[in-house]
């Protein structure tokens, strides 16, 4: 890091009163139109959100925060984008908003495709599209190299796709699947529409029910090449860096969410005739968990920064909140459903609920393994 | 907290090399020191590398004979020089910096591999004198202390008082008014860096009933040379012998030495300046980043960084160092923009003494079969830095209050936890 950047770090979690305003508001928001009872109405439904609640966010301009504003968006910065996904995190919104206002309009974003960017990220940005991006197969790998769905010309201009897709993200209600498939010249992005030939799309039975994610299946399916032919790796990396800092955000609101939990029970729940968290075997894990939500949200909120000032460090910063917000989140999640005891333990109780976040969230977009070798070979180790 | 201070002169391992002892500075009149406190950041970076580029002594020696000479010639060279103490008023000797410069300050002096004080003096020592002394306490001990021409030690800690301070026995019985009498001291303190070499000991003596725990403790200044003071120096694990039993027997301390009111000593145990401790933790942090870098060289040079599993270990030494200074910097960002230093702040000091004690784990298993050496075999050559380090840093989860009283700390102070003992 240079020294301009560690003049600069002080500045990073300096948030100004309109971000302030824009977390409550967001807040407000979720605690009205996502308490836990409609978390787990939705987690039963097939489609995984609630439609009047996403026009919502899109009437708050939540949608459309990474869109610039000549595509119809608020033009905003990856750090607003994370002050959202953090509340969405503690929340545990039930939507498509990593999916669709995260992945896909990123990976629009840093597609180098004007004309792409004009025709997909309005409706993006306003909602009436639910976009999503479709990189994992059967290896879940999300790197590009990796892709082994196949892309042929088919002679007028267009392309054909064949292959298989898993773990996308709300599979089932996007209207616009951007797909990674590869060409003869390597690894491209393509637009396929919902009706296509050849597409067929179903639900996979997943740990979280509060993300939906589903099996892409496409047999010689008419696609629009977005970006150059054989050109997406630098883009769909710079994407998924992004995606990273939002869902390390995501995390981090949702380790704060446990600990505050854990620590509520603890301050009344009597064993002994004294509330548990008298005893320092339960003190200490509140302690340690304080820890590393503060780190946490240090951590994403620094790869957001670099991500807005567009240091040299985004990917650095990316991998290392991905990899340590994981690892945080998780622990902590566990950490409430042991100070919970029993309670933590049934079916009634939202502990749960957060600890299957924390697991799917930890895999989703590469584990911490997975990015710590990365954060290695971005540092030149 | 701040109950024995085992950082002290230990500093972080350093590479050795010759030492260049800074001249003998001429002693200029206090007032005639620059201000720098209005300078903006730019300018007050500029002066402050002009005068590292110019006084810097080198690389500390590692040879404890001439160590402290070495430091103590640096301290007075700050000192003397007005770049000592950046939290402190310009009265007593500081720089009277405000908390952006102050952060520039340990950031510069990190970034330019600056020797570590000889002293806890500007850490805990200097700032109960400035809160809690007279206008005469401070004018006859701060500067001298700021120079480390005189050295001081704590004596807090207790073989029957560790954690538990507040039980601490160590006597001082008031002879005389509370204003001109003595007190007469009577007992044992343990674990006092630098007692070996120090010329006065910040004390913490009971004063009041055996049971009156925290309310009554009263703080007295020690003259080390004083009658009934006897040291007995401590081997610790590695070897040294920084820190120190003081056994005090009938030693009379005037009551003009005493810190704050009778009965009113507890205050001195837990006082910090200002944002001092928030502003140099960001400097430390900054080296620890230096010393991952090392670690990295380590590995590269015994061939293990193809090792997957190694790999994920450095990734996780990154991470660790670039929290450090991340969640300073957050601190700082809040402290900067006129609001409380906030929950992470309470959770650095826990975290940089788990941290270090981490990493110089990592670094002896990086080692393998040269782990089996002592650190000055010639065969480590400099990495004999992380042998002494692997050892030293077991004391960093004990010193200056343990990682369990810090837990406890953290999860009643910070997250309102019930208590489940007296004073916390």
């Amino acid at each position: 890091m240079t020294a301009t950047a560690q003049t600069e770090l002080a500045g990073v979690f300096d948030f100004s009163p309109e971000h302030d305003e824009l977390r409550a508001t967001v807040r407000r928001f979720l605690a009205d139109r996502s308490p836990e009872a409609e978390v787990r109405r939705l987690m039963d439904t097939d489609a995984g959100y609630h439609p009047a609640v996403w026009r919502q966010l899109a009437h708050l301009g939540l949608t459309g925060l990474l869109v610039p504003e000549r595509h119809g968006g608020a033009g905003s910065g990856c750090v607003e984008l994370q002050i959202v996904c953090e509340e969405m995190g503690r929340a545990l919104l039930c939507a498509p908003f990593l999916s669709s206002a995260v992945l896909a309009t990123s990976a629009l974003l840093h597609a180098g495709d004007e004309a792409a960017r004009a025709r997909y990220l309005p409706g993006l940005a306003d909602g009436s599209v639910i976009g999503t991006l479709a990189v994992t197969e059967e290896s879940g790998s999300w790197r590009a190299e990796d892709v082994a769905t196949r892309a042929e010309a088919d002679g007028s201009g267009g392309y054909t796709l064949t292959g298989q897709k898993l773990f996308v993200l709300d599979a089932a209600v996007a209207s616009l699947l951007l797909v990674l498939a590869r060409t003869e010249r390597g690894p491209s992005l393509f637009a396929v529409a919902p009706g296509a030939p050849g597409l067929a799309r179903e639900p996979m039975a997943t740990l979280d029910a509060t993300r939906k994610q589903g099996r892409i299946t496409l047999d010689a399916t008419p696609a629009t090449l977005v970006g150059s032919d054989g050109g997406a790796a630098a883009g769909l990396a710079a994407a998924l860096d992004v995606a990273a800092a939002a869902l390390a955000a995501e995390q981090a609101g949702g380790a704060r969410r446990v600990l505050e939990m854990a620590v509520d029970y603890a301050k009344v729940r009597e064993q002994f005739g004294r509330p548990i968290g008298s005893y320092q075997a339960i003190k200490h894990k509140c302690a340690d968990m304080l820890l590393e939500v503060e780190s946490a949200t240090s951590a994403a909120y620094a790869a957001g920064w670099a991500v807005d000032a567009r240091t040299d460090e985004v990917g650095v910063l990316a991998s290392l909140a991905k990899a340590y917000c994981s690892e945080a989140y998780y622990h902590c999640a566990a950490e409430n459903i042991q100070v919970h005891g029993g309670i933590g333990f049934t079916w009634e109780h939202p502990a749960h609920l957060y600890f299957k976040r924390a697991t799917s969230t930890r895999i989703l977009l590469g584990s911490p393994t997975y990015h710590r070798e990365l954060l290695a070979r971005r540092l030149g180790i | 907290m701040g109950r024995t201070g085992l950082t002290g002169l230990a500093g972080l391992t350093a590479p050795p090399a010759e030492s260049r002892l800074a001249a003998p500075a001429d002693l200029p009149d206090r007032s005639a020191l620059a201000d720098r406190s209005g300078l903006a950041e730019a300018a007050f970076r500029t002066e402050l590398r002009a005068f590292l580029g110019e006084h810097h002594p080198g690389p500390t020696p590692r040879e404890r004979s001439v160590r402290l000479a070495f430091l103590r010639a640096w301290q007075g060279t700050l000192t003397d020089l007005g770049w000592v103490a950046p939290a402190w008023p310009r009265r007593w000797g500081g720089m009277g910096l405000p908390a952006a410069l102050q952060a520039v300050y340990h950031r510069e002096m990190a970034l330019g591999r600056a020797p570590v004080p000889p002293t806890n003096a500007v850490g805990i020592v200097g700032p109960a004198l400035l809160r809690d002394g007279t206008d005469a306490q401070r004018e006859r001990y701060l500067r001298p202390m700021l120079r480390a021409d005189e050295l001081w030690c704590q004596g807090f800690s207790e073989p029957e008082a560790g954690s538990d301070l507040a039980a601490l026995r160590t006597r001082a019985v008031l002879d005389g008014e509370a204003q001109d009498g003595v007190y007469r001291v009577t007992g044992r303190k343990i674990w006092s860096t630098n007692a070996p070499v120090a010329h006065r000991m910040l004390l913490l003596a009971r004063t009041g009933t055996p049971e009156s725990r925290s309310r009554g403790i009263t703080c007295l200044v020690v003259d080390m040379s004083a009658p009934g003071v006897r040291v007995r120096p401590l081997r610790d694990m590695t070897g040294a012998t920084v820190f120190a039993e003081v056994s005090l027997d009938d030693v009379v301390v005037p009551a003009a030495d005493r810190i704050g009111a009778h009965d009113g000593g507890w205050r001195c145990a837990r006082v910090t300046l200002g944002h001092e401790r928030s502003t140099s933790l960001t400097a430390a942090a900054l080296r620890y980043q230096r010393v991952v870098g090392d670690l990295v060289e380590l590995a590269r040079r015994r061939g293990a960084t193809g090792d997957p599993a190694v790999r994920q270990e450095l990734a996780r030494a990154v991470t660790g160092a670039r929290l450090l200074e991340l969640n300073g910097a957050r601190v700082l960002g809040r402290v900067l923009g006129g609001r409380d230093p906030g929950p992470v702040s309470s959770v650095n000091r826990l975290q940089h003494a788990e941290f270090e004690q981490w990493l110089h784990e990592l670094a002896v298993r990086l080692l393998g079969a040269d782990g089996l050496l002592d650190a000055a075999d010639p065969r480590l050559g400099t990495d004999g830095r992380w042998v002494r380090g692997f050892l030293r840093t077991r004391g960093s989860t004990i010193g200056a209050g343990t990682s369990e009283m810090q837990r406890n700390t953290i999860a009643e102070k910070v997250l309102g936890l019930p208590a489940d003992r007296e004073e916390t």
